[in-house]
């Protein structure tokens, strides 16, 4: 029996025929897509590998598994800061989506005017382009006791005044009243975006036919905003898992813990407890869960509105 | 054909290798990037720079980073081993972790050495291991080496108004017995408690727990933060001085505080020597210029007042390509002349000549007394990598404790159960 000899694989002539066998066009939206993988994989995936290896790892043993995930998630102080995370969700999401939404409806349907139009778009564009960090102190000077802003208007100056940050749910309130303030505009503009999509034939029908304010949204407005409002929701989940900078400036963490958030936990655990591995293995698990959470809520967006 | 194709490859291979290789030789380099804390602290040196620029030729490039940021620069950096920075800017407190790590260079070998003007507590808390108090023990057998040199020299002190009361508070228990008098609910605060969570609450406080006879740590990193002692300094703040202190102390920053002895709302309090411009000197912000004295911090039950460092040192990453560069500039920051411009461009030095110079000491009237802190010796914070865990473990339950949520045996008791299990885990 005779065996014939084993070639060698060659892996460059392979994609070099495959690269060929790609129509011009088709070979043209690689090379236009390329600078922009290039980017995302510098910017987002290099990272990630570098904290799944600094995870999996220790300073003075090297490969350790999956130890520092077991000593994160046996850490108590996580599920605290979880507790504190989801409440302060719990506070801000509602208010800013629904906020977002009936401001959107509201201008959209009583604002005709392109100026004023345009006039409400900068003003919500505002909060929003406004360094976190600049905000937190603004915040702090509306907070605090015996000369902040809130507390004088509300003529509560004396020993009994509210004490927004260091009374445990005043704090919690403050601090989520500022993510409230700054992302609401957000959500208005996104809605804002979605209803200028609401073809007006259809809501002139619905109306000549009498169907109420709210009927017009609820089976013509809102089946159009039905993608917007589960990738907003995305959106600001995301980013109350990474709230950090005002709260750190309002409250630092405080009361105790009240505030201390997933962000500001993991801020700890890295360079507080000078822990990286942990912090590591926490960012990878908030990330898996983002990214299982993501591909959740991805069902429920329709590839198109047929 | 082949030769000269594999030449046109490897030469500028070649090229490129040897730019990127090469090191510039000692003390030639044309620039040198320094990180920084954004604030104050920094001020003395960014008005340096021009100076520098013009004597040596040498350009500062200042990177400014706010205090948290800063530190999570510097520890990613020497994680990367990164050459960004010729010279860094530290707080006291973090020396121990980058002494630990390994991450900077020796200042000795590249001509620094101590000045018998400069206090020789300056020197010691550049110096790692710690040359007195307790050593952790993975780092007792490494020579001692100076890693970084003091260019603000802070040591927290104590203010009071002196207009209400000319005879400054010799003890703790006058510090009470005048808040008692001075306190106006709602109005005059007899003391001004900085209690926001973690770093401001223990830097307030860790005068008070020495001074009172307390501490952290004994010689041997056995946790005392639960002893008597101990306990009695922590129910001194959050129950004897909250009751004469200002309506909100937990949530009461360094710049609040401020706010409140400038607006006269405040009778006295700690300070550390970079607020006392804005607070209690400069006439445009504050309405009580001229009416503050100022002394170093009373003494306690212990029988001595222990002040607090907060020196910010320059020190020289390892990585660093301009090693010798670098440490000529620290050079040139410690002669006399130089820190004399410092110290007119509200930089805080640290020669005793400099503090006790008579013609800053008018435009600068706590010069005195810092000299005099520095002298005491004041204390440093526990020499240990792990100290800022330890710092947030305290700060966390002193504010749950200013807060309510939380009596002062329940943080003295909470707190060194906490800190025991992070230095048994550390090896301590």
């Amino acid at each position: 029996m005779s065996v014939a000899p084993a070639r060698p694989i060659r892996i460059g002539g392979r994609v070099r025929a495959a690269w060929k066998a790609q129509s011009r066009q088709e070979r043209l939206v690689y090379q236009l897509l390329l600078p922009v993988f290039g980017t995302v994989f510098a910017l987002a995936t290099i990272p990630f590998v570098l904290a799944v290896i600094r995870a999996v790892t220790s300073d003075s043993r090297g490969f350790v598994g999956l130890e520092n995930f077991a000593q994160a998630l046996g850490n108590p102080l996580l599920y605290e800061s979880i507790k504190q995370t989801a409440i302060y969700a719990a506070i801000a999401l509602p208010i800013e989506i629904l906020g977002g939404l009936g401001i959107a409806l509201l201008v959209h349907r009583t604002v005709r005017s392109n100026v004023v139009r345009a006039a409400i778009y900068i003003a919500a564009m505002i909060p929003i382009v406004i360094p976190q960090i600049a905000v937190g102190v603004v915040f702090r000077l509306v907070y605090l006791p015996d000369y902040g802003i809130l507390n004088v208007l509300l003529g509560q100056t004396g020993p009994s005044q509210p004490l927004w940050l260091s009374s445990p749910p005043l704090a919690m309130i403050a601090t989520a009243s500022v993510d409230v303030w700054q992302w609401t505009p957000f959500v208005y503009l996104v809605m804002f975006a979605g209803l200028q999509t609401v073809p007006s034939e259809s809501v002139e029908a619905a109306q000549v036919d009498g169907a109420t304010s709210w009927t017009q949204f609820r089976h013509i407005e809102l089946p159009y905003l039905r993608p917007l409002l589960l990738l907003v929701l995305f959106f600001r989940i995301a980013d109350v898992i990474r709230v950090f900078d005002h709260v750190y400036i309002l409250t630092g963490g405080g009361p105790g813990t009240t505030t201390e958030f997933l962000s500001l936990y993991i801020y700890r655990i890295g360079f507080q407890f000078s822990d990286l591995p942990q912090a590591s293995a926490l960012a990878v698990i908030v990330m898996v869960a983002m990214t299982v959470f993501y591909t959740v809520v991805s069902r429920f967006l329709p590839a198109d509105r047929g | 054909m082949r030769l000269h194709r594999s030449l046109a490859v490897l030469v500028p291979i070649a090229i490129l290798a040897s730019a990127c290789s090469s090191t510039p030789s000692a003390g030639t380099a044309t620039k040198l990037t320094i990180a920084a804390v954004q604030g104050g602290e920094d001020a003395g040196l960014k008005a340096l720079a021009p100076m520098y620029k013009q004597q040596q030729g040498v350009t500062l490039e200042i990177v400014e980073a706010p205090y948290d940021a800063l530190y999570s620069k510097l520890v990613t950096a020497f994680q990367a081993k990164d050459a960004t920075y010729d010279l860094i800017m530290m707080d006291d407190p973090w020396m121990p972790k980058f002494g630990t790590d390994g991450s900077l260079s020796d200042l000795g070998p590249l001509g620094i050495t101590a000045d018998p003007d400069i206090a020789q507590v300056v020197w010691d808390v550049g110096t790692w291991p710690p040359p007195r108090g307790p050593v952790p023990p993975k780092e007792k057998a490494k020579p001692k080496q100076l890693l970084g040199v003091t260019i603000v020299g802070n040591v927290e002190m104590f203010m009071y108004r002196s207009d209400l009361t000319p005879t400054a508070p010799a003890s703790y228990e006058d510090v009470l017995t005048n808040a008692k008098a001075q306190n106006k609910a709602g109005s005059v605060a007899g003391y001004i408690i900085r209690g926001k969570a973690t770093n401001p609450v223990v830097a307030d406080f860790l005068p008070i727990l020495w001074s009172q006879g307390g501490d952290v740590f004994d010689e041997n990193w056995n946790v005392v933060l639960d002893n008597d002692a101990s306990k009695a300094a922590i129910k001194f703040l959050v129950e004897d001085l909250k009751a004469v202190a200002q309506t909100d102390p937990g949530s009461t920053d360094a710049s609040d505080r401020d706010k409140i002895m400038a607006n006269g709302q405040g009778y006295q309090s700690s300070v550390w020597p970079g607020e006392i411009g804005t607070a209690v000197l400069d006439p445009t912000v504050t309405k009580v210029a001229g009416k503050v004295g100022f002394i170093p911090i009373p003494k306690g039950k212990s029988g001595k007042g222990v002040g607090m460092m907060g020196n910010w040192l320059l020190g020289i990453p390892k990585a660093s390509k301009n090693q010798q560069a670098a440490a000529d500039f620290i050079k040139w920051m410690l002669q006399a002349d130089t820190q004399k411009t410092y110290a007119q461009n509200n930089g805080i030095p640290s020669r005793t000549s400099i503090l006790k110079d008579a013609e800053l000491g008018k435009t600068n009237v706590y010069f005195p007394v810092l000299a005099e802190a520095l002298q005491a010796p004041p204390n440093w914070r526990p020499r240990t990598d792990q100290w800022n865990a330890v710092e947030k473990i305290i700060g966390t339950h002193l504010n749950k404790a200013l807060t309510g949520g939380e009596t002062a045996d329940q943080a003295a008791t909470g707190a060194a159960a906490e800190i025991r299990t992070l230095m048994k885990a550390a090896g301590y």
